[in-house]
């Protein structure tokens, strides 16, 4: 057991290594210091409480994406459709801002929230009902859900909820205060992050701990199995779909109410996408992907901070951030392979 | 007379603390048929396989053409013109017939057309053994038999003069396995070697020249063909163990059928059940005889609940099972041993212990404790002796013998109304399957009717109160085990005739 511990540690200073040397190459590469440049980040990521306020920022869509992912990767099931998800919740989360703007905070707030998340909920059940229904692969369908949902998004946006004072700029109106997501302690981190951290841990214990976890692991184990001794694939393909999707669903409608402060096309750069790598890196264990989900967050706000400080374009920082996922895909696949091998 | 082709002298095989075979002697002649008999476990496959080279002897010689050699890998033993058909073929499913042959043929280059000369090299001796199979067919569309002829092929295109058939006709018909041992006479008139292995009396009858029975790793017999009477055989196979018998089953005393199987007819699979009827009274065991593949596993999961019937009903203690038939959940008053436990009974990374819980899956508190499924399965596993009796394994860590006794743990450690079993005794030996026919026995003396599949006919006729046999998805005849015999269960299961109208 302890020798195991060392054996993954070894693996994972194996894996920072393999990203210092890529980063450093490409650092070199386009002219700049790699030791000067990734203290710099570092210090844009979390050197001090302003820096590490935008990290979790950015972190908390990133974690809500990853938990819509693996859930259903408990049953089996491989989603990418947190991108869609995550604006489908922002679409029917403004639309009530949008058709009460005066009513009060009270249930503006809520009734926002719950329909941000219900937004996202449905979008994700629809997979999962082509899946549990008619057998279509999850995978295919959420992808494709994806550009749906974006495009309805811009549809709102530079149509009938345009903002006539903002003229010409695809975005609505700007959210009131009474439907604005409270921020912690005075910084842009909003409750969305409080909320990210109180699910994973629920979740954990749920999949862990419950008669309802097992069951997960007894269907995606062995459907037939499941079946015969009375669990349901198709419920829990519903239950683990739409409750992923609420989450990514809320990401949404917390983004667009706490940190854009009203809906516009481009609502997100890829958070979607980027929770499901980092589902994956957590090798779909919803507590690993919290501190990942933040390291993450921080490379992106510390890109942001350096195309304004250092002249270095940000895309440097998801060149690094990609960089980021093969060093440690590749450091925890060998580590599995090594592992099997043994038996 | 035939010479001595291979001679394997003192071979010694022990895995871990399993002596799978112990100091044999065996001698492979031109022109003439070995049949291996002996049960399962008795070490048969294990011998051969060392001769092709998949497993290295610890101790003893092997000779071909009298020179010693000692095979690293079966690529090796191919050279020496060694061939073997496993049970489990090495076919890609998704490549036509032909594709198939040529992939193993020999020399055979990247890129070449169907038409080639070397396809229809490849496709020569296919022609001889299944003249009506179309090579352009993907292999998964074929039946196990065609499949098994497709793989013979494949050896035999490797120039093999000494064939090795593992178990071959397992998987086959009647009519196929009657075409084989036509086959099998061919090629040696043609002065190749063939070996046997088997533990079917019927193939040795059929065409073995000579016999080497073997028992506990060691070679306990060894004659001419013509030297034995069958009898002899099945003594020298399974030794005195098999002395020690259960007896019978208690007599059933009940005369109110519980079970009632009227007109059922289903499909699974692709494979059908047909119109079948037949009643089973409280503590009666009903034994279904038949070669594997005519329907049985459709009316396992038909009886189950898991599959919904399309004609008639089944009625378990007045209330039809088929009619609530739910989704494919099994009823909580019966119990289910299946076949291939591995796919249709556990979840392979699951551990044992939560596998032992399954069937109560839906009463675990919302936190399951882990302590009391632990110590539950602890106590089961003891009982059913399970190795390595560890609960915090992955099911998929047991050898398919110790597969079968967690799952009979599992299904028939309570009493159930309806128990149906098949090939309950599957990959154990016989000291295990006796336990299992004794578990049975508890199940009906506590009142359940009991279903058991099986194509141990010997034992059928021992432990059941009736037996039927099904053949090609129907009852072919049924009968109470004092009127049975051998010959009337073997016609039945062949096809060849059916119970005479009463």
């Amino acid at each position: 057991m302890n020798g195991r511990l060392v054996q993954r540690s070894l693996y994972a200073a194996g894996g920072a290594a393999l990203f210092l040397a890529l980063a450093s190459a490409f650092l070199l590469a386009i002219g700049h210091s790699p030791f000067v440049t990734l203290a710099t980040m570092a210090g844009y990521a979390f050197g001090d409480t302003y820096s590490i306020s935008e990290s979790l920022v950015k972190a908390t869509p990133i974690l809500l994406c990853a938990l819509a992912v693996i859930l259903p990767a408990r049953l089996g099931l491989i989603t990418v459709g947190g991108e869609g998800q995550l604006y489908l919740g922002a679409l029917l989360g403004t639309a009530v801002v949008v058709n009460y703007p005066g009513a009060q905070m009270f249930a503006l707030l809520p009734a926002m929230l719950v329909l941000g998340a219900a937004g996202g909920a449905i979008w994700s059940a629809l997979a999962g009902v082509l899946r549990a229904r008619f057998d279509v692969n999850e995978t295919i369908s959420t992808l494709l859900l994806n550009y749906i949902a974006v495009l309805l998004v811009n549809y709102a946006v530079y149509g009938a909820w345009k903002d006539p004072a903002s003229l010409g700029w695809p975005a609505t109106i700007q959210f009131p205060p009474a439907a604005t997501v409270p921020s912690l302690m005075g910084t842009r981190v909003h409750c969305g992050f409080i909320v990210a951290l109180i699910a994973a841990v629920v979740l954990h214990v749920a999949v862990t701990h419950t008669r309802w976890g097992l069951g997960l692991r007894v269907l995606s184990g062995n459907r037939k199995v499941g079946t015969m001794v009375g669990l349901r694939f198709a419920r829990n393909t519903l239950i683990v779909m739409a409750l992923g999707g609420a989450l990514a669903g809320f990401a949404g409608i917390c983004e667009t109410s706490a940190i854009q402060g009203r809906l516009q096309s481009g609502l997100s750069v890829g958070y979607g996408l980027t929770g499901f790598l980092v589902a994956w890196l957590s090798g779909q264990n919803f507590l690993r992907a919290v501190p990942i989900a933040i390291l993450i967050g921080g490379l992106i706000s510390a890109g942001d901070a350096l195309q304004l400080y250092s002249k270095i374009p940000s895309a440097s920082a998801t060149i690094l951030q990609g960089m980021l996922f093969i060093a440690a895909l590749a450091a925890s696949g060998l580590s599995t392979r090594r592992e099997t091998r043994r038996g | 007379m035939a010479h001595a082709l291979v001679t394997m002298a003192g071979i010694c095989k022990q895995f871990g603390a399993v002596v799978a075979n112990a100091d044999v002697d065996l001698e492979i002649r031109a022109g003439e048929v070995l049949a291996l008999l002996g049960e399962n476990g008795a070490g048969k496959s294990t011998l051969m396989k060392v001769l092709y080279g998949f497993y290295q002897a610890d101790a003893g010689e092997i000779r071909i053409d009298g020179k010693p050699i000692a095979f690293a890998s079966p690529r090796e033993a191919m050279g020496s013109g060694i061939g073997m058909v496993f049970q489990h073929f090495s076919l890609v499913p998704a490549l036509s017939v032909w594709e198939n042959l040529l992939a193993a043929f020999p020399d055979a280059p990247w890129l070449q057309g169907r038409s080639s000369t070397r396809v229809q090299a490849a496709l020569r001796w296919l022609r001889r053994l299944a003249p009506s199979l179309d090579s352009a067919r993907p292999v998964r569309e074929l039946a196990v038999g065609e499949r098994q002829l497709v793989e013979l092929a494949k050896v035999l295109n490797l120039n093999a003069r000494i064939v090795i058939l593992d178990e071959p006709t397992s998987v086959l018909t009647p009519a196929e396995t009657e075409r084989l041992y036509g086959f099998i006479r061919s090629l040696i008139a043609e002065g190749k070697a063939v070996v046997l292995i088997t533990h079917k009396l019927a193939d040795v009858v059929a065409c073995a020249d000579r016999i080497v029975v073997m028992r506990g790793g060691r070679v306990v017999d060894h004659a001419q063909a013509r030297e034995r009477t069958p009898e002899q055989l099945v003594n020298a196979m399974v030794g005195r163990e098999r002395g020690s018998s259960i007896g019978a089953p208690a007599p059933v005393t009940a005369a109110a059928p519980v079970l009632q199987v009227r007109g059922v007819s289903a499909t699974a699979h692709g494979a059908h059940i047909r119109n079948i009827s037949f009643e089973i009274a409280a503590g009666e065991i009903l034994g279904i005889a038949g070669v594997s593949g005519n329907g049985q596993y459709t009316l396992a999961e038909a009886l189950a609940g898991l599959i919904p019937v399309t004609a008639g009903d089944i009625v378990l203690g007045g209330v039809s099972i088929a009619s609530r038939f739910q989704d494919g959940a099994i009823p909580d008053d019966v119990a289910y041993v299946p076949e291939r436990p591995l796919d249709n009974a556990v979840v392979a990374d699951l551990d044992l212990g939560l596998n032992l819980a399954l069937r109560k899956m839906r009463k675990l508190s919302l936190f399951p404790q882990r302590r009391a499924i632990t110590a539950r399965a602890e106590a089961l596993i003891a009982r059913f002796d399970v190795r390595p009796p560890r609960p915090a394994l992955p099911a998929a860590a047991l050898s398919g013998g110790n597969l079968q006794k967690l799952v009979i743990a599992r299904e028939l450690s309570d009493t159930h109304r309806l128990v149906i079993a098949s090939y309950p005794t599957m990959g154990l030996d016989v000291l295990a399957a006796q336990a299992v026919y004794r578990t049975l026995f508890e199940q009906a003396a506590s009142g359940a009717c009991v279903v058991w599949i099986s194509e141990e006919l010997d034992d059928l006729l021992a432990y059941a109160h009736r037996i039927a046999a099904i053949y090609g998805g129907s009852f072919a005849g049924i009968v109470r085990r004092e009127d049975a015999s051998r010959q009337m269960i073997g016609r039945w299961m062949a096809g060849m005739d059916r119970e005479a109208a009463a």
